[in-house]
Parts: structure tokens; C-alpha cells; sequence
């Protein structure tokens, strides 16, 4: 039999001004299963805590109602002193007879018929509450970095410092990322391998950190605390362990191909290292370009064609024979650090992108300008190999565009421009520089002056207006476009024109479908909300560092990772998994195996049961909640038709009894007040 | 026809001496109870009638609740939640607003006084348009009046109910098909029958036999080859024997099974494949090309707009002349007649709302509870109905108005989305309750809707399971 307390609070007179509480603890006490209500001036003071935890044991109570303010200010308060008090939290309710009655209603008996009616709705709705408690998951203290460049090598060093052991897997042979291909980072002009490099030295040398580079994660099961993936490992063909990285092998290589790390401005051999601080320091045999992957007998024997690289090397680390290595890891979190790509300028055909050489995007021309870069750091138009004198600068080509790019902004190319037309100045002091832009977005420390000082100083010439098209004329190449501010049409000749393409997502929706993480319309990872949790994914345990989540610069992809670490290590900071209770239940007798709820959960918590009869033979399968997924949103719940769902907190019979106890007009609580 | 006319006139009936609207408001936890919280902060003074009850998503808000809201004595019912886009759960409001859509649709086909159900998405800072939508809501149900008529006609047992076309005007029914083609069909179907059995293809099949009265054919099930010869076929084989096929695998989930179909039958395999109820390759399909079903001298309302004489996914075509593999081609399909209830679809949708409450609650006022409507549906396969939960009791199980509207009401949203227009239901009830009317104009709002089709697709997702971002919502 149920012993529900109503507490009803007059909240100085914030309560009792308008609703008569007296009224309503009386008549509280006429509703079936309630052995004591009281009124008082601040239930939530300390005297007021004191008066409810008395009456929980005085009164061996089963239940508690305090009728007072939002439960969204003080339900924790009450059910951490219920919980003091020996009673289970989730047998304390409040009716909200503040927010939603006396602050909204004239004095009247129709306020406080509302908030008999409130009061009555809670007290049906806490009879038929169970206790609960938290729901505890193991957990695995081990995590997954995807992605290893700068967000995810923060990452990973994060959480590594902080003791716990992190699997980095990169799916190129070196990690790095797309800052390694930066020539100097904007506004402090830093070189970017000078600040990069320590990290990736750092995170390949560090003893919690396990690097898999030229590898992908394939599969990733289980839930948060306790995910299983499986990675591949492609071969390499170079034995890690052995490879001293002396570069002997690249010389005797009959193979040249386009040097993508380059942006294919220079070449490389079929064995080869994209740069040279590459990290592993190890060399990778490109088995799709190599003579030998194209020789094969008919009954599948390999014939080796070529081995001057196995010859030339020294301590005997090319092994022809490797395979595809598949790991199995158990990790406990994921962080997401699959980074970006620069839209294909081709798309911006107007611009003349792939017609001709000179017109680069924003990497070609980082890789023009790098020291280690196929030019050496000097500036030269890949046609001609001359120094160019006029670049024209094109920002947004793809960006706020959302007829033929994407309607975002990408956020670094004003930065960038501004950084590549002062370097370009450095490096060619005669050279003249024209940047078109739509509006200058320099948000950020130091970005401002640093545009200011492109301007100013180095007396670069920024033109408002859109560019219509390029094309060439005479080895040169004439750029028609406006200018908005002058109001006249642009026609000027340039030596090289580099366009600011947009950052698009770099995975193609795979790796977000193995993740079962949403992404959204342009195909970067979902966040849970933008401002409150811009880390967290809804698969819990999953975490966004960098730009996979949204364009960043660096420092933003720094921060951003180092969030991703931090909640990765909060994860790991308890012994186990604490979850709310408030989850759904599944009647497996009754579950009839639609699976209409496993469609329309958010979090992919329904699972399939299998059902066995004594001989192992299948009968039938069922739904079952995974309880370290669920939310307890009860969209299942719904969907449910035999109703073999419920959910704990927010049961049937408690929103029935609730339906039962407002739906009608009071007439108990009118003949109490009468 | 005074009568109604007059009806029509006289004014709405005015409050009652004392009477209060009494509204229940079904509320997401993050949005509008937050929303409903910032009126308070902001003290915004609205109308005392609304009774708050707190869902953690409007996602778990089954229309059913709103039901049963208005049951237990609600005059008007406001359910809100977070705006599109901006759910605590990514996609609750999203697969509610789906849900809401069928439902409102439904209470239109039933004629509830739209002035009583009122969506609005309201977010946490919306305090204002909270009390702005509360007095809207308040004023509506007042205007409206009491509920009292949950379960019952508005004008009690007036006799002005303006009828339906009739169904058989206008267009001509199909001839039927000869003794002798009966006759060679059922021939051809025993040896068929016969060889599927011998060689071991099927453990069973499933047809039908020659009833206790005169033309009546009944199931038969038929597991011996020698048996086979019982099986018989004419243009009476109302029954849709799909709804044996989940028993029948739940006892044995490796049987096969050979099923004599008529196309209309054959859509039913669609849904419980993709519910998950059956494998396509545990089913022989043994399709007969049907001329349409005929019942009393009359041929079922469903035949006339049947465009296939076979599914189009059988796996044998008897024919008069023979037995053959794989189904009709197309270029043999035939001509259609409009189908004769959209007729009386588009005359309900002419009446005034109250017209058509009243001619619904007539109907389910007739309703004996038998669940003759459950047992023939192959839809219908929930180990446990929710009729027969009990905690909580979600269907009062009294034969009375609040009884019967509750469970026709969720027979309906049950197949919303699912049914595949086979009529059964209405050929066996035996009220007469135009359960095909009501299924047919969910299916056709469904359609037209969320561009689905029940018996298409099984590999699709069933349109409650599922959203767009942009689906309609005129409504809220």
C-alpha cells in the first residue's frame, strides 16, 4: 500500500499569494494513498529538507510529492534529501505549482483547483513509480583516435598523458594530416612543420600510444565503454621493425608517379616516403603503382619482376609476401579526428581549374610556398616554371555558394589568403598581389591586425567582388571580375591564380555509417548540440575533435581535441559506467519482433535477442535494450504496438493514472473546498 | 432533412452554467515544460484550464494517450513540443509530428471538432507563444463546449443521418467466371498441389474447400498429397489466407509452406516480411487469376479498381488452360473501374464534421467487441493485443461509446501505414461497420502524405518508423 507525503510549499509568497496551500495540502490528504501532507513557508530551505526527510521515516513514506516550483530547479534537491533520508530518489516527484499556477494565474479558486489538480496527477503518477537506481556499465579504459593529424595527435597525447592507452590509427603512411602540408600558419607565421613535427615525433615515441598508420578501422561494434574494432592494417610491403628509413631503395625504383603530399607538383618513386620527417619514418611500397602488381600468372602466382628495391636494401626489410593484417582493439571511446579535404576546384570550372596549370588551389600553393615544397620555397608558375609577378587571390570558390559549392563558410580561407599574398610578397618583392573577397572574416586572435598589416604593409590590393571567370591569353591569364566598391568591372592579367576552395569532409560517409553517428547535410559529423556539447556525438562514447565536425583552424582543431581528450578522460575517470535509469524495458514474452522500435531509435540501443528452445534451436528473436545506450527518450515506446515497451520513470500506468487525474473536472476538489 | 438543416443553424451550443474548459496539455520535458516554466518566470497570465503532463519527448506521446485524455473527460487536448530540428532526441518530434499527422487525419475522418486538439511546437524561450497558444486553445474549447459527446452521437439518437451513395450506381461489376473455368482451375491446382507435396518443395498448403452451404468455400489446409483433391476454387475464396502463415512459422521456423492466393491476399506477404514475420522463400505462392470475389450477388467493392489478375510475385499462375511458372506479364493485366467507395470517401468528406461524427459514432456504436476485425486481419499478428493489456487498460473492454471508439480508434493508427486493403475486417464484421472506409482513407491520406505504399517495398520503412525533414505539418 502506498504512503505518499505531499509537501506543499508556499515559496515565501511566491505560491501562497495566489493558491491557497492550506486548500491544498487539505485536500491532498483526501487523495487515496496519501498518509500526511504539509504546508510550509520554503520547503527547499535547510529546516524545509529536515521537515520532508523526518516525515520519510517517521512516516515510513513510499512516495513524495512536493508541490513547489519547476522540477527543472529542484528535483535534484528533494531527491537527493529523499535519497539522504533512505528513500529512493526516484520515488520523489514535484508538482509544479509555481511556474506553471500561482505565477501565472489571479488569486482565485481556480488557481488552486489547478494545483489540486497538479498535486493529485503527481501523487497518482508517484503510487505507481518503482525505485531505480543507476544503471553501471564496465568499461574498457582504452581509446581509439581516428584520423591522425593535428586533432587527432592532441588527442591522443591527451588522453595518453593523462596514463591511459590510446590506439591512433591514420590511413596514410604517415601521420601529419593536412597541417603537414602547410607552409607558414597565419597570424604568428610559425613554420607548420617546425610546430608539428615535436608532436608527431612526440606521439610515435610515446609508450601509451599504439600508432597504426596505413590502416582503417573496418568495423566498430559494441557501445560506449565497450566498443570492439577491427582495423586493417595494409601491407606496406617494408617491415616496420626493420626499415632504417636510409632511402636506399628510392633510387633503384623504375616508377615514377605524382606526388600526392605534393599535390601531385612533384614526383615519387613507387617506394617511397611522402616527406622526409615523415613519422613512422618508414618507407611504403605503393603495391597499385609498382611493376609488380601488375604481373601476375594466370593461376594467381606472383611473379616478381622487379626487386631492385628488396636488393638494394640493406637491412632486408621489403617483404613482397605481406599481408593484410586485421586488429581487434577494445576501447572504450572513440575520438573522431577524420579531418577535411579542399572541395575539388574543378567544380569552379569558370575559373579555369584543371584547364590550365597556373590556376592553383589553396595546397598547391601552400606546397609552392613550403621550403621543403617541389620548388624549394620559391614561388614559380608550374606552366613555365618562371617567377610569377601578378597572382590574383580568389576567396570563397566553393564556399557561400550554394548553387555550385556549399552554403557554409569554411572559416580559415580569408586567413589564408591574407597569410599566402604576404608570403608571396616576401618571396617576390616586386611582385604585385589582388585578393577578390566577398567580406574579410578574421575572427580570432590576432587575425584582424594580421589582415590589416596584408593590407596595410605589404600593400596587397583587396578587391570587393566576385571573379566571373578566368581564362588565358598569351601564357597569361586574364581575370574578369567586379569591383563593388568602385562599381566597375575588373579585367586584369595575372601570372597565377589561386583559388580559396571550400574545406569539405573528408570521409565520404563510411566511417560516420560504422559509426552509426549522424552527420549532417554537408556530410560532417554531428555534434549533439552546437554550443552545450560540441564534442559529444549521440553514440555516446563517441567524440569529434578538429574538422571533421566543422571547418576550424588550427587553434579551433587544437581546442576542439583536446575536449574531445577531456571527455574521453572523464569517461575513464570512474570505475564504471553511472547511467540515468530512466530507460526503456522490453516485455520479451510479449515482443512480437517488428523491430519498429530498433527503426526509429536515435541511439541504436534496441538489440536483437535470440530466443532458443533446450536443443539451441531457434524460436524466435525479440527486441532487448542495450541499457548503456539507451536515453530514455521512449520514442520505442511509441512505436510499440503490442505495448511490449515501457519506460522506467514515464511508465503507461503512470501517465495513465496522471491522464485519469487531470482530465476530469475536480469535483473531488471542488467538494473539498466547498 | 429539416431536421439536419435545422441543426446546422442553431447555434453552438453556449457554456454550460458553471462549466470550465478543462484541457490537458501533453508537453516534451526539454522544450515546452521548459517554455511553460519561462511563461511563469516572465509572469505571463494565462488561462487556469490546462493540466500539464511532462513526456520526456513528444516522440513518446502515443496518440493513444490523446485518446485517452479525452475519454477520461478532457474537453480540449494541447500537445506540444521542441521545434523541428531542435529535438533533445535528434528525431522525437520529427517521427512524432508523422504520428500526429495520421492521427489528425483520422480525427478528421471522424469528424472531432477540430477546435479540440491543438499542435504547436514551442521551445524553451517561447514563454509567450506558450500563453498565447494556451488562451488560443482555451478559447477554442470553450467556443466548442463541453465534450460530452466522447463516444456518442452530438445529436443523441436523431434519425437525420444523411446516407452514402450507394456503392453499385454507376459502374458495372466484372462477369464472373464459369463453372468450367472453376472447374479446369481446380483441376490443375490438385495436380499442382499434388506434385508440390510428392516431390517435398512444400510441407504444407494451404488453400481453400468447399463449405457446409451452398458456393461457401472455407481454409483448408493440406498436408498429405492424397488430400489434395479436397482443394477447390471459385469466385467465393473470400478469405485471406495470410493470416495463418505467422502461426503456422512460429510453430515451425523452418517449414515451407505452398499458399493458394488471390493478388488482393498476396500484398499482405509485403508488411510481415518487413516486419519481420516471414521469409519470402518460405512461401509458395500458387496464384489464380481472379475475377474478383463475389459475395451475395454482389462483387466486393475492393475488385472493382484491382488492376492485377495475379500478384505479380506468384510463383506458379493457374490458369484455366494450365499451370505455369512465375506470374502474368504485364500486357495482360486488365482495365479498371474507379473504385466505388472513393465515392463514399469523398461524400463523407462533404459532411460537416459533426455530420460525419455522428455517422461514425453510429457505426462504432454497433460494435460488439468481438474482434472478428483482428482475428482476419494478416496484420494482426501481436501475440498479445493491446485490448487484452490490462495494466494499464488501454481499451476499456465494455461494450459502450468509450470502449468502442478507443479500440476502433486504435485498430486504425495500428494499420496506418501497414494495411494493405483487403477487407477483410469489413467483410466479417458482423455490425456491418464501413471498417473498409476507414482503413481505405488512411491508406489514401498515407499516399498522398508520405508518398508510401504498404504492399510495394520491403525493404522500405514503414512511414511511422520514419521522416523527412521537411513532411508536413500544416496542422501545428
Amino acid at each position: 500500500m502506498a504512503r505518499v507525503g505531499v509537501f506543499v510549499c508556499h515559496c515565501g509568497e511566491n505560491i501562497a499569494r495566489t493558491v491557497d496551500v492550506a486548500k491544498v495540502a487539505e485536500f491532498a490528504r483526501t487523495v487515496p494513498g496519501v498518509v500526511l501532507s504539509d504546508h510550509y513557508t520554503y520547503f527547499c530551505s535547510a529546516p524545509g529538507q529536515k521537515k520532508v526527510q523526518e516525515a520519510i521515516q517517521q512516516q515510513s513514506l513510499t512516495g513524495v510529492v512536493v508541490a513547489a516550483c519547476s522540477p527543472h530547479l529542484h528535483e535534484p534537491t528533494f531527491r537527493g534529501a529523499s535519497s539522504q533520508a533512505g528513500l529512493n530518489p526516484f520515488l520523489c516527484e514535484m508538482a509544479n505549482i509555481r511556474e506553471q499556477c500561482s505565477w501565472v494565474h489571479a488569486k482565485g479558486e481556480a488557481a488552486t483547483n489547478k494545483a489540486c489538480a497538479i498535486v493529485a496527477s503527481m501523487v497518482e503518477k508517484v503510487k505507481r513509480s518503482h525505485p531505480l537506481r543507476p544503471i553501471e556499465v564496465p568499461l574498457t579504459k582504452r581509446a581509439l583516435v581516428i584520423g591522425g593529424g593535428v586533432a587527432g595527435i592532441r588527442a591522443a597525447l591527451d588522453i595518453a598523458n593523462a596514463g591511459y592507452p590510446v590506439t591512433l590509427v591514420e590511413r596514410q603512411p604517415t601521420i601529419g594530416g593536412n597541417m603537414a602540408r602547410l607552409s607558414e600558419t597565419f597570424p604568428t607565421l610559425d613554420c607548420s612543420q617546425c610546430i608539428l613535427t615535436p608532436l608527431m615525433v612526440e606521439a610515435s615515441r610515446h609508450p601509451k600510444i599504439e600508432l597504426l598508420t596505413y590502416a582503417e578501422v573496418q568495423e566498430v561494434n559494441g557501445y560506449v565503454g565497450n566498443f570492439k574494432v577491427r582495423i586493417k592494417k595494409k601491407p606496406r610491403y617494408v617491415r616496420e621493425e626493420l626499415c632504417t628509413g636510409c632511402d636506399d631503395c628510392v633510387p633503384v625504383c623504375p616508377v615514377s608517379l605524382p606526388n600526392e603530399f605534393d599535390m601531385n607538383l612533384s614526383w615519387r618513386k613507387a617506394i617511397y616516403l611522402p616527406f622526409p620527417q615523415a613519422v613512422p619514418a618508414v618507407y611504403t611500397l605503393d603495391a597499385s603503382q609498382c611493376v609488380n602488381s601488375t604481373l601476375e600468372s594466370k593461376s594467381g602466382y606472383r611473379v616478381l619482376a622487379c626487386e631492385r628495391c628488396s636488393q638494394a636494401c640493406g637491412p632486408k626489410a621489403i617483404d613482397y609476401d605481406m599481408e593484410p593484417e586485421i586488429l581487434e582493439r577494445e576501447v572504450g571511446a572513440v575520438v573522431v579526428a577524420s579531418g577535411y579535404n579542399l572541395m575539388q576546384a574543378e567544380e569552379a570550372r569558370e575559373y579555369g581549374y584543371g584547364k590550365h596549370p597556373d590556376v592553383l588551389d589553396g595546397f598547391e600553393f601552400e606546397r609552392l610556398l613550403s621550403a621543403s615544397g617541389p620548388t624549394g620555397g620559391e614561388v614559380r608558375r608550374p606552366s613555365d616554371g618562371k617567377v610569377p609577378k601578378e597572382v590574383v587571390f580568389i576567396q570563397c570558390v566553393g564556399s557561400r555558394d550554394p548553387q555550385r559549392g556549399v552554403p557554409y563558410c569554411s572559416r580559415v580561407c580569408c586567413m589564408y589568403t591574407a597569410k599566402h599574398a604576404l608570403l608571396f610578397k616576401h618571396k617576390v618583392p616586386d611582385g604585385k598581389a589582388y585578393v577578390f573577397y566577398m567580406d574579410i572574416r578574421a575572427a580570432g586572435k590576432g587575425y584582424e591586425e594580421f589582415v590589416n598589416r596584408v593590407m596595410e604593409e605589404e600593400r596587397v590590393l583587396y578587391l570587393r567582388g566576385r571573379v566571373s571567370r578566368v581564362v588565358s591569353e598569351d601564357g597569361k591569364l586574364l581575370v574578369y571580375g567586379t569591383d563593388t566598391l568602385a562599381g566597375q568591372p575588373v579585367r586584369m592579367r595575372a601570372d597565377l591564380v589561386v583559388l580559396a576552395t571550400a574545406m569539405v569532409p573528408s570521409s565520404d560517409g563510411e566511417l560516420a555509417r560504422k559509426l552509426r553517428v549522424p552527420t549532417d547535410a554537408y556530410g560532417f559529423f554531428q555534434e549533439v548540440h552546437p554550443k552545450l556539447r560540441p564534442v559529444e556525438t549521440l553514440t555516446a562514447g563517441v567524440f569529434l575533435a578538429g574538422s571533421a565536425q566543422s571547418p576550424k583552424d588550427i587553434p579551433d582543431t587544437v581546442a576542439h581535441a583536446s575536449a574531445a581528450g577531456s571527455k574521453a578522460l572523464e569517461l575513464f575517470s570512474k570505475p564504471v559506467l553511472h547511467r540515468e535509469p530512466i530507460i526503456a524495458q522490453v516485455n520479451e514474452g510479449a515482443c512480437n519482433g517488428c523491430f519498429d522500435c530498433e527503426r526509429v531509435c536515435p541511439y541504436r540501443a534496441m538489440e536483437r535477442k535470440e530466443i532458443r528452445d533446450r536443443q539451441g534451436n531457434l524460436i524466435r528473436l525479440v527486441a532487448r535494450v542495450n541499457e548503456a545506450m539507451c536515453e530514455g527518450c521512449g520514442l520505442c515506446t511509441a512505436a510499440c504496438r503490442s505495448r511490449s515497451i515501457d519506460l522506467f520513470g514515464f511508465s503507461e500506468e503512470q501517465i495513465f493514472a496522471q491522464l485519469a487525474a487531470v482530465a476530469p473536472a475536480p469535483i473531488e476538489a471542488q467538494a473539498c473546498l466547498a | 432533412m429539416d431536421q439536419l438543416v435545422e441543426a446546422r443553424e442553431a447555434p453552438e451550443r453556449t457554456t454550460e452554467k458553471g462549466w470550465e474548459p478543462r484541457i490537458v496539455a501533453m508537453v516534451c520535458n526539454w522544450c515546452t515544460y521548459a517554455g511553460a516554466d519561462m511563461a511563469g518566470t516572465a509572469r505571463r497570465v494565462y488561462a487556469p484550464s490546462v493540466r500539464i503532463v511532462r513526456f520526456l519527448c513528444t516522440g513518446r506521446i502515443d496518440p493513444l494517450f490523446i485518446v485517452k485524455a479525452f475519454e477520461q473527460g478532457a474537453d480540449g487536448v494541447v500537445v506540444s513540443g521542441c521545434h523541428p530540428g531542435d529535438c533533445h532526441y535528434v528525431q522525437g518530434n520529427l517521427l512524432a509530428r508523422r504520428r500526429f499527422t495520421v492521427f489528425q487525419a483520422l480525427m478528421d475522418f471522424l469528424g472531432l471538432d477540430r477546435r479540440r486538439l491543438h499542435f504547436a511546437w514551442i521551445s524553451a524561450s517561447e514563454g509567450v507563444k506558450w500563453s498565447r497558444i494556451v488562451d488560443e486553445a482555451t478559447a477554442a474549447v470553450r467556443e466548442a463546449g463541453p465534450l460530452r459527446h466522447w463516444g456518442r452521437p452530438v445529436k443523441g439518437n436523431s434519425s437525420a443521418q444523411p446516407l452514402l451513395p450507394d456503392t453499385d450506381a454507376g459502374i458495372a461489376p466484372r462477369d464472373p467466371p464459369s463453372a468450367e473455368e472453376n472447374q479446369l482451375i481446380t483441376g490443375h491446382l490438385q495436380e499442382l498441389v499434388t506434385n508440390l507435396l510428392s516431390d517435398g518443395t512444400v510441407s504444407t498448403v494451404i488453400g481453400y474447400t468447399a463449405g457446409s452451404l451452398p458456393q461457401q468455400m472455407v481454409p483448408l489446409f493440406v498436408n498429405e498429397p492424397r488430400d489434395a483433391s479436397t482443394l477447390g476454387w471459385n469466385e467465393h475464396c473470400a478469405n485471406n489466407l495470410v493470416i495463418y502463415l505467422p502461426q503456422v512459422l512460429k510453430k515451425n521456423r523452418d517449414a515451407k509452406i505452398g499458399l493458394v492466393t488471390k493478388s488482393c491476399d498476396a500484398r499482405a506477404l509485403i508488411p510481415l516480411i518487413r516486419e519481420g514475420q516471414l521469409r519470402r522463400e518460405q512461401i509458395v505462392l500458387l496464384g489464380i487469376p481472379c475475377r474478383g470475389m463475389w459475395n451475395q450477388g454482389k462483387m466486393a467493392a475492393k475488385c472493382y479498381s484491382c488492376s492485377e489478375e495475379v500478384s505479380p510475385f506468384t510463383d506458379w499462375t493457374i490458369t484455366p488452360e494450365g499451370t505455369k511458372k512465375g506470374s502474368l506479364t504485364s500486357a495482360e493485366r486488365r482495365q479498371v473501374s474507379p473504385d466505388p467507395r472513393d465515392r463514399e470517401i469523398a461524400s463523407l468528406g462533404s459532411f460537416l464534421p459533426e455530420e460525419r461524427w455522428d455517422y461514425w459514432q453510429r457505426q462504432f456504436d454497433r460494435c460488439l467487441r468481438c474482434y472478428a476485425c483482428r482475428a482476419v486481419c494478416p496484420l494482426c499478428y501481436c501475440a498479445t493485443c493491446i485490448s487484452d493489456k490490462n495494466r494499464p487498460q488501454w481499451i476499456p473492454t465494455t461494450i459502450d461509446g468509450k470502449g468502442n471508439m478507443a479500440w476502433n480508434v486504435v485498430r486504425a493508427m495500428h494499420l496506418a501505414g501497414r494495411c494493405i486493403g483487403c477487407d477483410e475486417c469489413a467483410r466479417v464484421c458482423p455490425a456491418g461497420i464501413r471498417l473498409d472506409l476507414l482503413n481505405r482513407g488512411l491508406v489514401q491520406e498515407i499516399e498522398r502524405r508520405f508518398d508510401f505504399c504498404s504492399h510495394v517495398n520491403p525493404e522500405s520503412s514503414p512511414p511511422l518508423t520514419t521522416f523527412q525533414p521537411d513532411d508536413p505539418d500544416e496542422f501545428i
